[in-house]
């Protein structure tokens, strides 16, 4: 998956922008995300419901995959599986 | 790369500071505050730093790049937080390119169209512009209303010396809560106990111009009762600063729009790179790139200066003013009422009324400006320190303990 990639969940209104990925399927409320919403949405798992936070980052435990919330949802991201997690809040925005 | 500094030869006046001593001494007229030189307060980080001009690359710490795009356009970057060089393979879609390496950089941004790297990168949260925008949003918005001070018997409490929470962090937002000190306020300066202002640190002598004076108050946002002291201590406030995106906020547990609508006569500055509502209140926006997307480096290039940075993260002293001259409009007015001020919007302004003012004049600074690459920020008044400039956290007890206590 190639960075700057443009993500929809399938199950909420969750959309990412890709900062970092591998050859893992991207979820979102338990199902795969893809470039494109389908015609159908899936159904939210329950596993995967607490929702996305607008401008977070969200990494797995390797570091091996990073994603911006660029669109608040529902559903809660995962790589095949597993929970993606907020990672550390940036410092203020600054100014020079 | 930096270029050959002449420091013999000091640079010409920085462009817009006449626009900026306009509006203080309108501001000295009005309001009282005590006269202060506008290029002073435009130049004087730059004077007492040491700051070179240097084209395309940022005078002083040299944080942000202006960079030829594929479609011959200029794309202006800020890279000041390493977290933000994460963020460069979503931005150029490309996983290889070095993003610790600004000629690696430059040649990627060479690859793409101008429009393309400043909308991704205000979606990824980057600090960006284009050398041929125009502004999102106007300088001043006037945004949530709330009671007036005086009610409607005007029996409500008057204060001797009005109270301003200055919740901002860097240059701009201090800025017009050191003016606001000057002009006769009481200042208290709140800071994050995680992430505190780090022109403490970076850059001591400017934090003690624009902080002196200032009470600090160290604050938890993790602790829900040092939180929830905080509010209180805004409820009662007559001004409050925030140079802070709206998510970030509400995610701190502060609500500006209802603390505006039920506090009579607050005024709220929210200072913005890019305006303060709609999509904009999202982007990123700092001193040097708002200039740019303010259309001031067009302006230059217009004028016969070439590409290149005009002054010292320009749009920071800029707004500063101008957030310090609505707050006290504002205050006078006994309206409580949330306002809007985006740094890009702001110096459009200011070039525009320039422009109008004077169009042969700033054309000819602007083009002196660009010429002087490798001279030295111009010599300008030094300002005598007048206030204490306090210990961070050393007020806490004193504003705070109140309320936690209750």
């Amino acid at each position: 998956m190639k960075p700057g990639t443009r993500l929809k969940s399938a199950a909420c209104d969750t959309e990412v922008m890709v900062i970092r990925a591998a050859e893992g399927q991207i979820e979102c409320g338990g199902a795969p995300m893809a470039e494109t919403k389908p015609a159908d949405p899936a159904p939210l798992a329950a596993d995967f419901s607490a929702g996305t936070l607008m401008g977070k980052r969200y990494i797995d435990a390797d570091g091996k995959y990073e994603l911006l919330c660029v669109k608040p949802g529902k559903g809660s991201l995962g790589v095949d599986g597993q929970a993606l997690v907020v990672k550390d809040a940036k410092p203020l925005p600054a100014s020079d | 790369m930096s270029l050959q500094a002449d420091l013999s030869v000091a640079a010409p006046a920085i462009p817009l500071a006449r626009w900026a001593d306009r509006q203080l001494r309108a501001m000295h007229a009005t309001y009282g505050l005590p006269r202060i030189d506008g290029s002073a307060l435009m130049g004087e980080r730059g004077d007492h730093g040491g700051y070179v001009i240097n084209g395309t690359t940022s005078a002083g710490i040299g944080g942000s790049r202006l960079m030829r795009t594929k479609d011959g356009g200029w794309f202006a970057l800020t890279l000041i937080r390493e977290i933000d060089r994460e963020l460069l393979p979503a931005l150029f879609g490309d996983a290889a390119v070095n993003c610790d390496d600004w000629t690696a950089i430059a040649a990627a941004v060479l690859q793409h169209d101008c429009a393309d790297l400043v909308r991704v990168g205000r979606v990824l949260g980057l600090p960006v512009a284009g050398i041929d925008e125009i502004p999102a949003s106007p300088a001043i918005q006037f945004m949530q209303r709330g009671p007036n001070r005086y009610g409607p018997n005007k029996d409500g409490p008057i204060r001797q010396k009005p109270l301003v929470i200055d919740l901002s962090a860097i240059w701009a937002g201090p800025l017009a809560g050191h003016l606001l000190w000057q002009a006769g306020m009481e200042v208290i300066k709140v800071e994050s106990l995680t992430r505190p202002d780090l022109i403490r640190r970076d850059d001591p002598a400017t934090f003690e111009r624009i902080n002196q004076g200032k009470a600090s108050v160290l604050i938890d946002f993790a602790d829900e009762g040092q939180k929830a002291a905080l509010v209180s201590l805004i409820r009662g406030a007559d001004i409050v600063i925030e140079s802070s995106r709206p998510r970030a906020l509400r995610q701190l547990g502060i609500d500006a729009d209802a603390l505006v609508e039920t506090t009579p006569g607050l005024v709220w500055l929210s200072i913005t790179g890019h305006g303060a509502s709609g999509e904009p209140a999202n982007w990123v926006g700092i001193g040097n790139d708002c200039g740019v997307a303010a259309g001031l480096t067009r302006a230059m290039a217009d004028a016969g200066g070439g590409i290149g940075y005009v002054g010292d993260a320009i749009a920071d002293p800029l707004t500063g003013i101008v957030a310090a001259r609505e707050g006290l409009a504002a205050y006078q007015r006994g309206t409580a009422i949330r306002i809007g001020l985006s740094m890009s919007g702001i110096t459009a302004l200011a070039l525009h009324e320039e422009q109008k003012h004077d169009r042969a004049m700033i054309d000819s600074e602007l083009r002196a400006w660009g010429l002087a690459s490798g001279c030295r920020f111009p010599p300008v008044s030094r300002r005598e320190i007048q206030g204490t400039l306090q210990p961070i956290g050393a007020d806490t007890e004193r504003y705070l303990g109140a309320f936690e206590r209750c």
